[in-house]
């Protein structure tokens, strides 16, 4: 997956503040985990300050060459101490007195959310090691190294999986006090659904794989245990038919299974992507086509064209599935006149279930380009997943109870 | 008087240790500023090269101005000398240009240049119009002995000693600076040795 | 030759010229199983002249010389890991994106799972204590009960 240096370097920051909202909701209805949620809000900030400074500071290497200002970095940095330096300080001086807190057991929603901090939090520790890392080695004049997309790869997934797993279990788990038998005995339909779909979707889009099925499962999971969870829900409450049943349920309800419907939105589209996209590197003249994923691409030569600063040559591509016609692409070979700089513009073909993308590469000889072709199967579930978690959030956060929540302290 | 418990002291002393581990992202963080700051003053665009400490890669490259002849670095052997990367389309070359002629000028040290992925004409003319500092360039016009010295970005200069191993690499311009503090005296302690 | 015949023989010679016709397009690369091999191995190293792209992502010169080399040294039957040590050999270990396991990246591989496990340790323990303690209040404890019972609650206690 390719995230730009620029996001890669707030990820850290992500992961602990979806930690500080799931710590929230314990202080919020058991009055624990205080000083947890004290710190994770601290540490959302001072992360997000960090991921600025790393950008901006010329620190790190980055595709985003920003006019490194070694002055800039420095102020960041002092900015960065003060705050953090001040609020850690504070939070040492101060935590101990916070309150203890409800009890729980060692199975309970408590525990579950406990364990979602501790795991999360140590995705944020393995992202910042590896960021950090090559810094430290320099630092101490150990040599440089690289620590890339391989290293991350190999890391973050398997860390997270233990807490997208608990995504589907934590919801159902009792405040205080659950037991595992009776949930297992719960479950057993909804994990038999998911490995079912896990197993049968890598079949349908035509190539069985081990990792493709194991994320579609976590993505399955955490689905099918959410509507396990609404219908639960929905029996539990007292009277009304289904239309008033459903609300009765509070926004921040709501809000939580649309968030994690967004990540197993994410999960798909992360997984499929990986596991199917295909691309083909061609030599095509005017009249030349190319099977890809079942279209065909069909190449009817070039125009040449004057813009602004460039000089350039747009490909007409014809793209068709089964004789339908699906998109026409129109990518370009463009030469800046300036520094007589070629550059590529390619052609995307948008679409739910997958992305078409066409670039020309060198005309070989006149006539004959050389053109790549990619196909991307639900790439768009990707950033589809994130804007359904941010509706959940948003969702969440307009529950009744934040705003009734200022009255109620005026009360009592 | 009876004595207070002698568990009352040491759980006492604990209850007041226990606050330290409120103090733990303090000084994680105190650490981690301290990096940050060590890290503004490093620069992470520079590699610095495996290849000082060892001998020179051998390749036989022909010669820019006389392609019939070839150049070789045992040819160099018994003499310090500088190896510099350049290129007629390279920009940063013409800056480090006059520093070379006036190296050039000198005597301090002989130096040959590897004229970089280059056509053979514009090489020869950059050199007609700017001047050559160099004993001779050798012609590396596919870059494969680049890729043996491990050159990323022109202009690089190596400093070879009399028994053709690298012992100082400069990636980027020469500057008057450079040479004064850096090349000349690694010059003259080279050519102590044997 | 008779005419018909002369006809006829003009006839074959253009029914058996190939005419340029519509095709499947050839692959660009003459090895796709090849190419392959050599962009799995470019993903994984750095191109030095770009600003954090791998040797597969970036059009550079060097980043092309560089794939034509793997490309020819693979053709030649060399291995990934010794084409990933002429590499290093050249441009240092930050060539690489995944970085090697040696005494000094112990930490950088083996921190995330022990981190984890930590973790882990940290959380049995916590729980562990809060379910063993709590079954009575101390001394102390219970006094602070009664007060907070009598008076309320105190300024710094409040959520």
């Amino acid at each position: 997956m390719v995230l730009g240096s620029g996001g890669k370097r707030f990820v850290h920051a992500w992961l602990v503040g979806t930690a500080l909202i799931h710590s929230l909701a314990v202080t919020e209805k058991r009055g624990a985990f205080r000083s947890w949620t004290v710190l994770l809000a601290i540490a959302a900030f001072s992360l997000s300050l960090l991921g600025t400074f790393l950008v901006r500071s010329g620190v790190l290497t980055s595709v985003h060459a920003f006019a490194t200002d070694p002055k800039r970095g420095v102020f960041i940095l002092a900015f960065l101490i003060a705050v953090v330096g001040c609020s850690l300080t504070l939070f040492a001086w101060r935590a101990p007195r916070i309150g203890l807190g409800g009890r729980f057991d060692l199975i309970s929603r408590e525990s579950a959310l406990l364990t979602n901090n501790v795991v999360l939090a140590a995705a944020c520790g393995a992202v910042m090691l590896g960021t950090l890392y090559p810094l430290a080695l320099d630092a101490f004049g150990l040599g440089k190294i690289s620590v890339g997309p391989p290293y991350f790869e190999a890391v973050f997934v398997p860390l997270m999986a233990p807490a997208l797993f608990l995504i589907g279990i934590g919801p159902l788990l009792r405040w205080k006090s659950a037991q595992i038998p009776e949930l297992a005995a719960r479950l057993r339909w909804a994990a038999a659904i998911s490995i079912l779909c896990a197993i049968l979707v890598p079949l349908l889009m035509g190539r069985w794989s081990w990792l493709v099925s194991a994320g579609l499962w976590l993505a399955f999971w955490i689905t099918v245990t959410a509507a396990y969870g609404l219908w639960q829900r929905l029996r539990h409450t007292a009277s009304g038919n289904l239309v008033s049943r459903l609300r009765q349920q509070p926004a921040s309800f709501y809000g939580m299974h649309v968030a994690h419907l967004g990540i197993a939105a994410f999960i798909v589209g992360v997984t499929l992507v990986s596991g199917y996209q295909s691309e083909a590197d061609v030599r095509m003249k005017a009249g030349d086509y190319k099977e890809l994923a079942g279209h065909r691409f069909a190449f009817s030569g070039t125009e040449e064209y004057r813009g602004p600063n460039y000089v350039a040559s747009r490909g007409l591509i014809t793209v068709t599935r089964d004789g339908k016609p699906v998109a026409t692409l129109k990518p370009e070979k463009r030469i800046y006149t300036v520094r007589n700089m070629p550059m590529t513009e390619a052609a995307i073909a948008r679409g739910l279930t997958r992305d078409l993308y066409v670039a020309m590469g060198e005309e070989l000889s006149p006539g004959t380009w050389i053109v790549r072709i990619w196909y991307k199967p639900f790439v768009n579930w990707i950033w589809i997943g994130c804007v359904i978690m941010a509706l959940g959030g948003l969702l969440a956060a307009s529950d009744r109870r934040y705003r009734a929540g200022r009255k109620a302290s005026a009360h009592g | 008087m009876a004595e207070a418990p002698n568990t009352e002291a040491p759980a006492a002393a604990i209850q007041r240790l226990a606050w330290l581990r409120y103090a733990v992202p303090l000084g994680m963080f105190l650490l981690l500023a301290v990096l940050l700051g060590i890290g503004l003053r490093l620069n992470p665009r520079e590699v610095p090269s495996p290849l000082v400490g060892k001998p020179a890669p051998a390749f036989t490259l022909p010669q820019l101005h006389q392609p019939a002849e070839s150049f070789s670095p045992p040819a160099m052997q018994g003499k310090v000398w500088l190896f510099n990367v350049w290129a007629s389309w390279c920009t940063s070359c013409r800056e480090e240009h006059p520093v070379l002629m006036s190296l050039a000028r000198s005597g301090a040290v002989p130096i040959i240049g590897l004229n970089y992925k280059d056509k053979r004409e514009d090489g020869i003319a950059w050199l007609k119009r700017f001047g050559d500092p160099y004993a001779l360039s050798a012609f590396d016009e596919k870059g494969s002995v680049g890729i043996d010295y491990g050159v990323y970005g022109v202009p690089e200069t190596y400093l070879i000693d009399k028994k053709g191993v690298i012992r100082f690499k400069q990636i980027g311009i020469v500057t008057p600076d450079i040479v004064r503090t850096r090349i000349l005296p690694l010059v003259d302690s080279l050519n102590r040795e044997p | 030759m008779s005419t018909p015949m002369r006809l006829m023989l003009i006839m074959i010679a253009f029914l058996l010229t190939p005419v340029a016709t519509a095709a499947e397009a050839v692959p660009a690369a003459t090895d796709p199983a090849l190419e392959k091999r050599v962009n799995a191995l470019a993903e994984e190293l750095r191109c030095l002249v770009c600003q954090n792209q791998s040797i597969a992502d970036s059009h550079a010169g060097l980043a092309v010389d560089l794939k034509n080399q793997i490309r020819d040294k693979l053709r030649d039957g060399a291995s990934e890991s010794e084409i990933r040590e002429f590499m290093v050999t050249r441009y240092g270990e930050f060539v690489l994106y995944r970085p090697p396991v040696r005494i000094a990246t112990v930490f950088l591989w083996f921190g995330p799972p022990l981190l984890l496990a930590l973790g882990l340790w940290w959380l049995f323990r916590t729980l562990a204590r809060k379910r063993s303690t709590g079954a009575a209040l101390s001394e102390a404890e219970q006094a602070r009960a009664r007060e907070l019972l009598a008076h309320g609650p105190d300024g710094d206690y409040r959520s």
